[in-house]
């Protein structure tokens, strides 16, 4: 059985990995924006 | 088939027209960029990295994502959502397959273009009718999916929902091809990911993982069990049907193009990761389901019905209804465009030039996509109102496209080999999927057949094999 630990640490950093996008994709874009790479 | 409305069907039209004119009012604003083939198909061939890796993983949240994810671990537990979540591999593997794209094939179009400099006319015929079919059914599951959305959440009559949601794709890729795409994709990609935190987060703090653990010990230990034989099946053929879809569709093949050279690699590596955790958040809300009461009466509708639930809770009224339905609006939008974009693209390059030997010189061009755009769109449209099982065909096609892993690899790194034994081993790795699929278990359609074309791809590598044709640069379209 998975244990409750590993369930835990799955759901939990899931989360914040899926924040972490966001907050990865906002500072990508605005780093593009002043390199005047977006397209 | 309906949620607890929280919303009445006035606030959701507005809400999806609201969502609807700001696309399309993008689309056109991107759409002025837009000067020629290459503007229009392939967005200037200068994507960035935030906005290629923005569209590759918008693309790959499709309504499956947000309602079957939190199926799988309803059914399958924590398998369940590693088996869906396997899904970001394909993403992360189609990086270096990327590099070698744009280096074959720097002035390519489609995907097709691949298949026929490598595989001659018979490999592109094949190419064709799996991708299309694939694609197509793909497109309309995306549409049924829409259609019965806005009438679960927002009371929208289906046909008339499915629909809408299909004229303003096609309104905005109409107007700005590709630009209009991978620009909706990005705010399309924060929304999802947005949605999807929060959510989670309600979820969260009403009952945490290690609760929602326990009563899954105490009243389905199945779905805890490292050794679960049916979900490690699920695990490995999801795995396989993503490296097939990923590998072979011209919606990421259009996107490599699209990309700068350097940029492609890192973007599609990085869609991955960014993708990878989504089910996983997905199916943990599914999971809280019994621990929180939720009465869950269709599996189907797990996930909206407990983030309705939790978000209900937390004294969002019918904010609760509106964030849902622009989520999912969202993940199925932005699958939608690329098809459409995608799928035209293919219509356009392989067959009205490819094929027919058309003329695309000056305002043809323009008319000529539009006239693909729209049959795609009312094909898909005629099938979606059909009630026609489409699902089916798209879930059996892991054979499919499964059976294009090894051709697509082979083509791109190797030097050589025997292409009548690579192509014979599409032919029989789709048949072997499809007669696993359905005589023996459908978990296992898509890894028989990819099974099969890998035997006979590495065994056209000593058989007689002979040089592949050296690459030849795309003409311009216009």
């Amino acid at each position: 059985m998975f244990s409750e630990t590993f369930f835990s640490v799955m759901i939990t950093v899931g989360l914040v990995w899926t924040a972490l996008g966001a907050v990865t994709l906002i500072a990508l874009l605005i780093r593009d924006w002043i390199r005047n790479e977006l397209w | 088939m309906s949620l607890a409305v929280s919303m009445s069907p006035a606030t959701g039209w507005t809400v999806v027209i609201v969502l609807g004119i700001i696309w399309v009012l993008l689309g056109i604003y991107w759409g002025r960029k837009a000067k020629g083939s290459e503007g229009f198909m392939l967005a200037g061939r200068n994507v960035g990295l935030s906005l290629g890796a923005a569209t590759a993983m918008a693309t790959w949240v499709t309504s499956n994502t947000m309602m079957v994810a939190p199926v799988l671990a309803l059914e399958k537990g924590v398998w369940g959502m590693l088996a869906y979540a396997s899904a970001a591999f394909g993403l992360m593997l189609f990086a270096p397959l990327a590099i070698r794209i744009k280096r074959l094939l720097p002035d390519g179009f489609t995907a097709g273009d691949f298949f026929r400099q490598r595989y001659g006319r018979a490999g592109w015929t094949l190419f064709i009718l799996i991708t299309l079919l694939y694609s197509i059914t793909w497109l309309v599951t995306m549409a049924i999916a829409g259609g019965k959305l806005l009438e679960a959440l927002g009371g929208i009559p289906y046909a008339q929902g499915m629909t809408l949601i299909l004229t303003v794709c096609v309104l905005y890729t109409l107007f700005g091809g590709l630009f209009a795409v991978i620009g909706t994709d990005f705010i399309q990609s924060l929304i999802i990911l947005i949605g999807v935190v929060v959510i989670g987060v309600m979820v969260i703090v009403r009952l945490d993982a290690g609760e929602t653990y326990r009563h899954v010990a105490e009243h389905q230990p199945a779905l805890l069990d490292v050794m679960m034989p049916v979900a490690l099946l699920a695990f490995f053929n999801n795995m396989l049907f993503g490296f097939g879809e990923v590998f072979h569709n011209n919606v990421w093949w259009s996107r490599a193009f699209a990309m700068r050279e350097k940029v492609a690699p890192r973007a599609f590596f990085l869609s991955g990761l960014l993708w990878f955790p989504i089910p996983i958040a997905a199916g943990f809300i599914a999971l809280a389901a019994g621990p929180l009461g939720v009465n869950v009466t269709d599996a189907s509708k797990v996930g909206p019905v407990v983030a309705e639930h939790v978000l209900g809770q937390a004294g969002m009224g019918a904010m609760a209804g509106i964030l849902i339905l622009v989520v999912l609006f969202c993940s199925i939008a932005s699958s939608i465009d690329s098809l459409l974009a995608a799928t035209s693209d293919l219509l356009v390059k392989d067959i009205y030039v490819g094929l027919f030997k058309g003329n695309l010189s000056g305002r043809v061009f323009r008319k000529v996509v539009a006239v693909a755009i729209l049959s795609v769109a009312l094909i898909a449209w005629i099938l979606a109102l059909s009630g026609w099982n489409v699902a089916t065909v798209l879930y059996s096609a892991g054979g499919l496209v499964s059976s294009l892993i090894w051709p697509v690899i082979a083509g791109l790194f190797w030097k050589r080999c025997n292409r009548g034994l690579v192509l014979a081993g599409v032919v029989l790795g789709c048949s072997t999927g499809y007669y696993c699929f359905f005589m023996i278990e459908p978990y296992i359609g898509a890894l028989s057949g990819g099974a099969v074309s890998m035997f006979f791809t590495i065994l056209s590598r000593y058989v007689k094999p002979k040089p592949f044709p050296e690459p030849e640069p795309e003409p311009s379209l216009t």
